[in-house]
């Protein structure tokens, strides 16, 4: 090929600018919209983990439904337990406001298990303080029950007191309304 | 020769960079009225719900007060069903120490504490001293080594104070989960992307308390904002009480700090 050395110049000029153009178009196109806008990276995944559905309601919404528990509930020992930790989650249960599961109620030796995950003294990093513990089976042996008993045969699960203080009132070992 | 901008504040690229905050800011302001059932559930942070977030405005801070931790799970149980996290990952997670009279430590943490902790430990033969649990979760470093070495971008500090994660340009190199000094990320299995505790940034968003300190049924876990001179994390950040942060040799600077943490933490 012969060319004149202003057409080489020319070929060679282009061929930079057809180069550096569909570089800046192709980094265009590898960089997402609201990268660097706070910094090097998406701005938008912010908004992305914002809106991430939540599956954990608040006691509050569970009450909202459930007025008896929620009475007993509130007013026993246990008022600081999350419902859905013993329940499940309220995204299993409700959504858009309609039913769309029924949560599981734990029954028999699972509530033992479920109670004693917290109240065991066996453990020996629990204040009390904190928390009233008991050893098994020595505690059932104290009261004079079965060993064979569940924790719910005495407490009520959502107020630990409530049919022990009852029990108290009508032996006349305490007060009513104390 | 000094040379005086006329507009110190007002350059060029400081005048883009604010537009664009602007932009993104209005589509924040987008994010909370969604979902219409999480405003039927009264707010637990104040100050969130029902003005526009100004994510440059923000802090946030995480107590963990270990006297009150009694290893019941239920924080490490919430955290699983919230996000769903695959079996054997562990966002939060309940360790128990055990200290001998010989100051040996013995650490254990059967399925991330995921089930309680029912029975002690058997395999001491020494006299137990003293026994505590320790939560443990992502502590929001402020000089965040993840975020250091991420080398596509993937994960970053948001202005707001956040180490977020962004999933849609995560490779799943894993670099940050050597990176980070607390053990605190994973891969996820199934998305082969890095995962981790996010403090529950949806639920914050929206003015709730993270799933984990929604559920302690001690109050072991506390979450709220500086911003908020009436919140609990204020006062006892304001107040005298000793709190300790993990691995401060390591200049992360926790946003996670713990109350109660003897020096045998880790």
């Amino acid at each position: 090929m012969d060319l004149s050395y202003r057409m080489r110049l020319l070929i060679v000029l282009i061929s930079i600018g057809v180069l550096a153009g569909g570089g800046l178009v192709v980094k265009r196109l590898l960089i997402p919209d609201s990268f660097g806008v706070y910094g090097p990276y998406r701005a938008d995944a912010i908004v992305e983990a914002a809106l991430v559905p939540i599956r954990h309601g608040t006691n509050a919404s569970c009450f909202k439904c459930h007025p008896y528990e929620a009475n007993i509930h509130k007013n026993g020992r246990h008022h600081t337990i999350s419902c859905e930790f013993c329940h499940g989650t309220y995204a299993d249960h409700v959504k858009n406001g309609k039913k769309t599961g029924t949560l599981p109620v734990k029954k028999g030796k699972e509530i033992t298990t479920l109670c004693l995950r917290c109240h065991n003294t066996e453990i020996k990093a629990r204040k009390e303080k904190v928390i009233k513990t008991v050893a098994m089976p020595d505690h059932l042996k104290d009261q004079n029950v079965k060993i064979t008993h569940n924790c719910n045969q005495c407490h009520h699960v959502h107020a630990p007191l409530k049919y022990i203080i009852r029990a108290k009132q009508i032996t006349g070992l305490m007060e009513a309304g104390s | 020769m000094k040379i005086i901008n006329p507009s110190p504040k007002m350059n060029r690229r400081s005048f883009v960079k604010k537009v664009l905050n602007g932009t993104i800011a209005g589509s924040l302001y987008l994010v909370w009225p969604m979902g219409s059932e999480s405003l039927e559930i009264p707010e637990q942070i104040p100050g969130i719900r029902g003005r526009e977030y100004d994510i440059h405005n923000q802090e946030f801070a995480f107590i963990v007060d270990i006297t009150r931790c009694i290893g019941c799970g239920s924080c490490c149980v919430a955290d699983k069903r919230e996000y769903n996290v695959p079996d054997g990952n562990f966002r939060t997670w309940v360790e128990r120490y055990v200290k001998g009279f010989s100051d040996e430590v013995y650490v254990d943490c059967p399925n991330g504490g995921l089930d309680g902790y029912q029975h002690p430990r058997k395999d001491i033969t020494e006299k137990v001293r003293d026994t505590f649990f320790v939560p443990k979760l992502c502590n929001m470093c402020r000089e965040a080594p993840c975020v250091q070495v991420c080398p596509v971008g993937a994960t970053f500090k948001s202005p707001d104070g956040f180490v977020l994660v962004d999933e849609k340009r995560c490779v799943g190199c894993a670099y940050c989960i050597q990176a980070c000094p607390y053990s605190a990320r994973f891969l996820h299995p199934v998305k082969k992307v890095a995962q981790k505790c996010t403090w529950c940034y949806h639920r914050i968003r929206k003015g709730l308390l993270p799933a984990c300190v929604q559920v302690c049924p001690t109050g072991a876990r506390k979450f709220g904002s500086m911003k908020d001179e009436t919140s609990e994390v204020y006062k006892i950040l304001k107040g005298p009480g000793v709190l300790t942060v993990l691995k401060k040799e390591m200049g992360t600077f926790p946003s996670l700090y713990y109350e109660g943490a003897r020096r045998e933490v880790i």
